[in-house]
């Protein structure tokens, strides 16, 4: 069995990666991209926990968690789709509804 | 248990309490209502009923107490006045002591287990002086409600208003039951600001005059600046005593400690600023401007409160000071207080009557001869405090008799002349309307008032003829206050001004000179502008078609008149039972034997004390001060003012007293006109310039920089307050408000941040 260590390390990394992603990309599909990674990096560190103390709930958690993650996915693009059809963009830095 | 009528004196000052909010009440869902107008006189009628019951209760208080003093032997004929044993009797209340001390109410002050003072009970303490004023308030309480029956529910400006005046009228006649019967400084007090605030509210009854509102607002100030060293005062007699009580601060005891500890100089003080509270009640020089101005009240009001009652308060609160100059062991330590307050009185005395020889308006001139005889009494009582600060008790006590004697013969007196010139005016007033009523002017009665001044004298004369039991109650009681010999004010006042010199002939009393003199001068003045008054309204022809149509048929108005005139002339009952020394505590007894009364009163007016080494010089001054004030004040007045009545005849008892004016001014030739248009005349018209000096004071040194002052903290403190928050708020959301990019990135970076900080938080508080 890999020592949970690595997975927890994986995690982190992808957790950080997406992150980054977040914070640098304009376009929103990259950024929509680098949620569903931060999402899978809590999804390894659940599995890696369930796997440690041999208990089913972090795998439920798991799969709780890539069913809504799809669910956001689709919103998430319907969103861009709506947005790049009255706004002809998807770039972050143009679209600032919220502001003031 | 016996209940006897000290057990009941707590009701004195309760039942007209209670009858004032009633009388308000009712009066304000009643108002309008022929039945309330007509039976219940808009209140009057409950306000006379209360006053009569009080004064029952304050009669039989008084004759149990005199009756209890009666026993007392006169063996103590000369004893101290501070010697006032208070014992808290309540079974066996009337006991005999001479002064008597009930409690009811106890507030303990503590400091943690220590008693530090039960002070603060109310409770009833007598003697002569409260007796005497209790009388004084609670007769003439009752006179003057019935004679407001007659005087505000008849005119038609007061109508719907009466109520207003009424439950006033009673608040203000407890407030001085209470002070009177008070056995406390503080209770003294708080019922003299009571006083003071019915003074205001009555002198504004008319509020809707300006002139009445700008006299409330003088008279309540003045008074405040008295009240201030009033309270002043007491404090500083508070940190000397740890009391207020009579009982406690008379004591020898307590007046042992403060010797002891060499505070005499402030006890001196604390008295003095007390002397300042009772200048400004008792309207002296220099807090004496209210007083010509409150007589924008309504007659009654001028009558109560501006000469029978209120304005004695002051002087009563010198009475309640006089134990202090009595006690031996402050002997000559309270020379120079009461130094100054026979010169205040003095000076006043003659400086109210040289204002008094000018004035037009009737009420302006009895307002300052009120003033003038306030004064002869504080110089009594300076005189009575320097002599008994001396140790000359038994002239001392004298003075202070004759002063006390003195204030119940003012009281008595000035009361009617204010009732009786309120008839006048009422009658001057009700003839005016009836004349423009008569030329068809039935739209509005009162369009022409302005131009018609019903207290004038000038618009008056000849009534004498009109108005015969005014013109008779005003006779007497110019006498009485004049000093015409064998009627009441006669006694009092030869005893106060042969006190004074028999003081300022003492050893030492060399400063008292001043005072004498200047009341053997004012005894002259009175007699003038006492008689030039009377003369003006009364003798001669009608100045005015007005005065012509007066007639005397208001009710209710003349039976007060009739009743005080009878108690003026039966002063002479009271001189012959030796009423001065019975009110100086010298004499345990009054004896009614009218022969020898006079006699020995006569004996004292001429040799206060019984001591007869300067006898021949106090004989020469009394004889001067009848001469004075029966001869040369009179027939000058009657010189310049005199005349015979044209259609009507006047009363047989008043007739002698026209024809004499007559004579005396058609054999006389006096040029008034260069008098009249002296520069002299006009300061005086102008009340010396003091009211207007005031005013510029006021303005210039206190209301302006105190204006500023208000401005620049509406300005800075209270705007900037609001304006600080207002632009505080705007500056802070418009930093918040930038944080709101709108860019999704900087969103999901603070909520990291966000979340990083919450990591933070907890990593730090595990």
């Amino acid at each position: 069995m890999i020592d949970p260590t690595y997975a927890i390390g994986l995690g982190a990394i992808l957790f950080t990666i997406g992150l980054w992603g977040a914070f640098t990309n304009k376009n929103a599909i990259i950024v929509l991209m680098c949620a569903e990674l931060i999402l899978n990096a809590v999804n390894i560190n659940f599995i890696a926990a369930a796997a440690q103390y041999g208990d089913v709930t972090g795998w439920v958690y798991a799969v709780i968690a890539i069913a809504i993650a799809a669910a956001e996915v689709a919103i998430g693009l319907a969103i861009f789709l709506s947005l790049y059809s009255q706004r002809e963009t998807i770039n972050l830095d143009e679209v600032r509804l919220l502001k003031n | 248990m016996m209940m006897s009528a000290i057990d009941y004196a707590l009701l004195i000052p309760i039942i007209p309490i209670v009858a004032f909010p009633v009388i308000l009440f009712i009066g304000q869902m009643f108002n309008g209502m022929p039945s309330w107008r007509k039976a219940w006189k808009e209140g009057g009628t409950i306000a006379v009923v209360v006053l009569g019951v009080v004064l029952g209760l304050s009669l039989s208080l008084i004759s149990g107490y005199i009756g209890a003093v009666s026993g007392w032997d006169a063996g103590n004929a000369n004893g101290d006045v501070s010697a006032h044993s208070a014992t808290e009797s309540n079974d066996d209340a009337v006991s005999a002591n001479v002064g008597e001390y009930d409690s009811w109410i106890n507030f303990h002050i503590t400091d943690g287990d220590n008693l530090i003072s039960e002070s603060f009970g109310f409770g009833i303490y007598l003697d002569h002086a409260s007796v005497m004023l209790l009388f004084v308030a609670s007769f003439l309480c009752l006179m003057i409600g019935i004679f407001s029956l007659g005087y505000m529910n008849t005119d038609e400006i007061n109508l719907d208003r009466n109520h207003r005046f009424y439950a006033e009228f009673l608040l203000f006649s407890a407030g001085m039951f209470g002070m009177v019967l008070a056995d406390d400084f503080l209770w003294l007090f708080i019922f003299w600001e009571i006083m003071g605030l019915c003074s205001y509210l009555l002198i504004g009854f008319y509020y809707d005059k300006p002139s009445a509102a700008y006299a409330a607002k003088k008279a309540f100030l003045t008074t405040r600046v008295g009240d201030v060293f009033l309270f002043i005062g007491l404090l500083m007699m508070w940190n000397l005593f740890n009391s207020l009580e009579f009982a406690t601060v008379w004591s020898d005891a307590a007046i042992a400690q403060v010797v002891a500890d060499g505070n005499q100089g402030q006890l001196h003080l604390a008295l003095g600023m007390m002397f300042i509270g009772a200048v400004g009640k008792s309207a002296q020089f220099p807090l004496h401007v209210w007083l010509p101005d409150a007589m924008e009240g309504p007659t009654p009001v001028s009558a109560l409160i501006h000469a029978a009652t209120m304005v004695n308060a002051g002087l009563y609160l010198v009475v309640r000071m006089i134990p202090f100059f009595a006690n031996d062991q402050l002997a000559g330590d309270l020379s120079t207080l009461a130094l100054t307050i026979a010169w205040i009185g003095g000076f006043t005395a003659v400086f109210a009557a040289l204002i008094a020889f000018v004035q037009k308006d009737i009420k302006k001139v009895l307002a300052y001869s009120t003033m003038s005889q306030l004064a002869y009494i504080f110089t009594g009582l300076g005189a009575a405090a320097w002599l008994l600060n001396n140790g000359h008790t038994t002239a001392g006590l004298f003075a202070f008799g004759a002063s006390l004697f003195h204030l119940f013969n003012h009281a008595m007196a000035k009361g009617m002349l204010f009732m009786a010139s309120g008839s006048v005016i009422h009658e001057m007033h009700h003839a005016h309307h009836k004349i423009n009523h008569s030329h068809g002017d039935h739209d509005d009665g009162h369009h022409e008032e302005d131009h018609f001044d019903a207290q004038d004298m000038t618009n008056m004369g000849g009534l004498a003829g009109k108005m015969p039991i005014t013109a008779t109650a005003m006779a007497v009681g110019s006498m009485s206050i004049i000093g015409i010999p064998l009627i009441g004010g006669f006694w009092s006042k030869e005893g106060i001004i042969a006190s004074t010199w028999k003081a300022a002939l003492t050893d030492g009393g060399f400063l008292l000179f001043g005072p004498a003199l200047l009341l053997l001068i004012g005894a002259g003045m009175t007699g003038f502008y006492m008689s030039r008054m009377w003369f003006m309204t009364f003798a001669g022809k009608a100045n005015t078609p007005v005065a012509d149509e007066v007639v005397e048929d208001t009710p209710f108005i003349p039976i007060p008149l009739v009743i005080l005139t009878f108690m003026t002339l039966g002063a002479i009952v009271l001189a012959s039972m030796h009423f001065i020394g019975w009110a100086s505590e010298g004499f345990g007894h009054l004896s009614l034997d009218i022969v020898s009364g006079l006699v020995h009163e006569l004996k004292h007016a001429f040799l206060p004390g019984g001591d007869d080494s300067v006898s021949s010089i106090l004989f020469l001054v009394t004889m001067l001060t009848i001469f004075l004030s029966m001869i040369v004040g009179p027939f000058t007045a009657m010189a310049l003012y005199g005349g015979r009545l044209d259609a009507y005849k006047a009363k047989p008892w008043l007739q002698w007293l026209i024809r004499l004016s007559h004579k005396v001014n058609s054999r006389s030739h006096f040029d008034n006109t260069a008098w009249a248009e002296s520069s002299l005349a006009e300061a005086l018209d102008k009340r010396l310039y003091i009211d207007d000096f005031y005013d510029n004071i006021c303005e210039k040194w206190i209301v302006v920089p105190f204006a500023n002052i208000c401005a620049w903290f509406d300005r800075r403190v209270i705007d900037g307050a609001v304006k600080g928050i207002e632009y505080g708020s705007q500056e802070t959301s418009t930093y918040i408000r930038s944080l709101t990019t709108g860019s999704a990135r900087d969103y999901i970076m603070m909520a990291v941040l966000g979340i990083f900080a919450i990591f933070l938080l907890i990593w730090g508080v595990a």
